[in-house]
């Protein structure tokens, strides 16, 4: 008997993007990491950046573990490739010091929560 | 338009004279009128006989091209458009004015149904200047879209000796609409629609042929307060808006569906916004209401929108200058005076156009304060049960009820210029039904004719005492209607004019065969009122003159009732509102707040009907929604109010009142014999010197009446060309 085209539809197997299981997905992501976590010191040096290497480090593990809900394959494989475009731009200087000092959000001014708070921002 | 041919009276005189039919004597029914097969492109179609071809089309779902015919007009069949062939016929027949016949077999879409069409759309464009680049019409113009239609692709006008396309005079009717008289393709909508709807004979033809000519003749403004409607109503760029001119392009405006807040009428309004402005106001089709038409100020007083406005808090200093400041610094201003002063000497005043949203958070905010001391500009007497019952001030009968009734007793009251679309609805009973009006009050022109029984209050007296003629013939009416206008009960004799009104009413109620049948009916003019009354605001600031309050929150309120010297001390009022009006001046903390067309907002009209307008354009500057500027001040003030959503406000309103949770429905209002029973204080019935008469007499006092009016310049041109046309030998004296 022919399985129902809706079915056929559900289980197919999706194209992988780089990664074939979850163990492949796993390594390419401390691969990432651990680049990363390497070249933290040339980045604070190279563009004399007001921070220890050990806040960069922090920011870094940080925001590997931003993601740390996705589970689709295909997802975490686009962010590896994300964060390698970023740590190549980084590690090329292509960036400048705002750049990367933008992972910190430091003049970012938090959305206001409270009625009254929003009410000055005139914001709904 | 003189009132169409009584039928009903003629069909009561055959009864009368045993002249009916013999089907009617006998024991039988009457049988149901058969129904009319007709055949629409061979698709068979049963309609009422004596509809028309076009009605017939319409219920087969064909749509007929048309310039002339329209549905709540007289049938005029002078433009040709809705040509339509019928079998066994010679000729093409004017679909809209040739009945149905049994059998008629009509065709809408034969060859010579196209060829009529397309000879029809090209005279009419021989005469027609292709100005299309430079006319406001364009883009929502019939004549654009029947041409690219229905007509022929080339044109065979030549002008071959050179002497230019027909050309007319333009005509100056008025500094809201612009006329080019050139585009007139003769249609006589607008001729049709004052002397029908509007009930002002200005407009007409004068010539023939190439000749004819629409206009007034000799050249006069055209005084009605319903003339912006011949704008929708032309079919071409012929009559347009004048403040609207070469402002915007249909299609590039976004259209917002909103309520009316210039009169109690609540008409249904489309606000068209681009650029977060407000380009102009059109009518939306409500037939309970407005049905498609709007008055002038509904539609014309959106350029106040953007004068006088408040777009920043201020606080007045020392020196007595209002200074312009933050949201902040305004907020603690007001909670040091709260703080300094008892709780239940602070007050509230809600305004002409104070939303639903705005006057549940301001009552629960005074209440919460420890005060009880909220009440609306416009009073109304609290004699017998008050406003405890919503029969005693709201219109019971329904705006479009009115068309069922057979007499009308206006008290005090000026609908023309007081609920303009209310007027309207008695005009076209009284044209189409027998409808027999009397007035009470000022001789004013109502557009019909009326018996009027002068203004004093010993009239008023005889008819509750049954001693008057009105009173026989209130008793003897079908369905009479007794409408009391607001305006009468400003004056510190309303009880007495109240109390009568109800006893009349109580009489002719009594009556009346109809049980169901109510018959007091209040026409408000704010559109506040209706609303603030349900909620359990008290009627007028009386109540603030014998309590001397110490300090007063002004929510839109501008007429000016409460005067500085009704307020005890010197703590201060505080003003929230969207223009600096009467209000704004007397205060001491002053805070910008959003006009009907910048919020989301439920308004209750004088039927009791709630609706909600929604948000075109956003409030300018720091001005915010008002509900919400009350809700932010509540918790400055230590009394913070649960609702942080519009959805929390209005689940409060439903708690308060299960009307307000159903918009767009008047709810039918019961226990008016009880209200009637409830005497608490019964006066002894003396007699008042005072007349019982309307404020707004005469049209140039409609035009500027609340602070989004009188803030509004093309208002003000309105009063400016009614004063020059009193000048002009032509014009019509108003004052019946």
């Amino acid at each position: 008997m022919a399985t129902p085209r809706i079915v056929q539809q559900g289980v197919k197997q999706v194209k992988p993007l780089m990664s074939v299981d979850r163990t492949e997905a796993r390594r390419r992501v401390l691969n990432l990491y651990k680049a990363w976590y390497r070249q933290i010191p040339y980045v604070v040096k190279d563009f004399y950046l007001p921070i220890t290497v050990k806040m960069g480090r922090d920011k870094v593990r940080e925001l590997f573990l931003k993601n740390k809900h996705v589970t689709d394959i295909r997802n975490i494989d686009m962010l590896v490739i994300k964060g390698q475009m970023d740590l190549v731009e980084t590690a090329n200087i292509w960036k400048q010091r705002n750049h990367v000092m933008m992972f910190f959000k430091d003049t970012v001014n938090p959305k206001p929560t409270d009625f009254l708070s929003k009410f000055y921002e005139g914001q709904e | 338009m003189l009132r169409l041919w009584p039928v009903r009276q003629l069909s009561r005189i055959q009864n009368a004279l045993g002249l009916t039919q013999t089907a009617f004597k006998s024991s039988q029914p009457a049988p149901a009128p058969d129904l009319v097969e007709v055949f629409i492109d061979d698709k068979q179609v049963f309609v009422e006989p004596g509809t028309t071809v076009l009605q017939a089309c319409a219920t087969a779902g064909v749509e007929i091209p048309r310039f002339c015919y329209h549905d709540r007009l007289s049938i005029a069949g002078n433009c040709r458009m809705c040509l339509v062939e019928v079998e066994k016929s010679a000729k093409p027949i004017a679909s809209c004015a040739m009945p149905v016949m049994k059998g008629m077999k009509v065709k809408t879409d034969s060859p010579l149904t196209r060829k009529a069409r397309e000879g029809v759309m090209e005279f009419l464009l021989v005469n027609h200047p292709l100005d299309c680049p430079i006319c406001d019409q364009g883009g929502e113009c019939d004549l654009q879209d029947q041409s690219m239609a229905f007509g022929s692709d080339r044109s065979r006008f030549t002008d071959n000796a050179f002497t230019g396309k027909r050309a007319v005079e333009d005509k100056n009717i008025g500094p809201l609409i612009k006329t080019i008289m050139t585009r007139c393709i003769h249609c006589t909508r607008c001729i049709r629609f004052a002397s029908e709807v509007a009930g002002v004979d200005d407009l007409g033809t004068s010539g023939r042929g190439t000749e004819m000519q629409v206009g007034t003749y000799v050249e006069k403004m055209f005084k009605s307060e319903l003339s912006g409607n011949v704008i929708d109503l032309c079919p071409v760029g012929a009559l347009t808006s004048k403040p609207y001119a070469f402002t915007t392009r249909p299609w590039e405006t976004r259209r917002i569906e909103s309520i009316d807040v210039m009169d109690a009428v609540g008409s249904n309004i489309v606000v068209s916004m681009r650029t977060n402005e407000v380009m102009r106001i059109l009518p939306r089709l409500n037939e309970d209401i407005n049905e498609e038409w709007i008055s002038d100020k509904t539609r014309f007083a959106y350029d106040g929108l953007k004068r006088q406005r408040l777009t920043t808090p201020f606080v007045r200093n020392s020196k007595g200058d209002l200074i312009p400041t933050d949201w902040e610094t305004a907020f603690f201003d007001i909670a040091d005076r709260v703080k300094n002063i008892v709780p239940s000497s602070i007050a509230g005043i809600a305004g002409c156009h104070t939303d639903l949203e705005t006057l549940v958070c301001l009552k629960d905010m005074v209440n919460r304060l420890g005060s009880e001391l909220l009440c609306t500009e416009e009073s109304f007497p609290m004699i017998n049960s008050g406003t405890d019952f919503r029969s005693n001030y709201v219109m019971n009968t329904t705006i479009a009820g009115i068309e069922e009734s057979d007499l009308v007793f206006l008290v005090g009251t000026n609908p023309r210029l007081e609920g303009s679309l209310v007027n309207a609805r008695i005009r076209k009973s009284w044209v189409h039904n027998e409808m027999c009006v009397f007035a009470l009050g000022a001789p004013v022109d109502l557009s019909y004719d009326y018996q009027y029984l002068g203004d004093s209050f010993s009239v008023l007296k005889d008819i509750a005492d049954g001693t008057h003629v009105l009173a026989k013939a209130l008793a003897e009416a079908e369905k009479p209607m007794i409408i009391l206008g607001s305006d009468a009960l400003q004056k510190s004799d309303s009880n007495l004019i109240l109390d009568t009104v109800r006893s009349i009413a109580k009489n002719a109620k009594k009556a009346s065969k109809h049980p169901d049948w109510k018959v007091f009916n209040v026409l408000h003019r704010n559109a506040s009122q209706v609303g603030a009354l349900d909620m359990g605001y008290q009627p007028g600031v009386d109540i603030l003159k014998c309590n001397k309050p110490n300090l007063v929150f002004l929510v839109g309120a501008d007429a000016g009732k409460l005067t500085e010297d009704d307020i005890l001390g010197n703590s201060g009022v505080i003003y929230i509102g969207s223009h600096g009006d009467a209000g704004a001046q007397m205060a001491d903390v002053v805070l910008p707040g959003a006009a009907y067309t910048e919020k989301d907002a439920m308004y209750v009209n004088t039927e009791g009907r709630a609706q909600i307008g929604r948000q075109a354009v956003s409030p300018p500057g720091m001005a915010r929604h008002d509900w919400k500027i009350i809700r932010a001040l509540s918790e400055i003030l230590g009394v913070t109010l649960p609702y942080d959503k519009l959805s929390d406000v209005r689940s409060r309103l439903a708690e308060i009142s299960p009307t307000f949770d159903r918009p767009g429905r008047a709810e039918e209002t019961g226990f008016e014999d009880i209200s009637d029973n409830v005497v608490i204080d019964k006066m002894a019935v003396k007699g008042t010197e005072a007349p019982v008469a309307p404020v707004l007499l005469k049209l140039r006092d409609f035009y500027m009446t609340d602070p989004i009016s009188r803030a509004s310049p093309t208002m003000a041109k309105c009063v400016q060309a009614y004063d020059e046309s009193e000048k002009n030998p032509y014009s019509r004296p108003e004052a019946s």
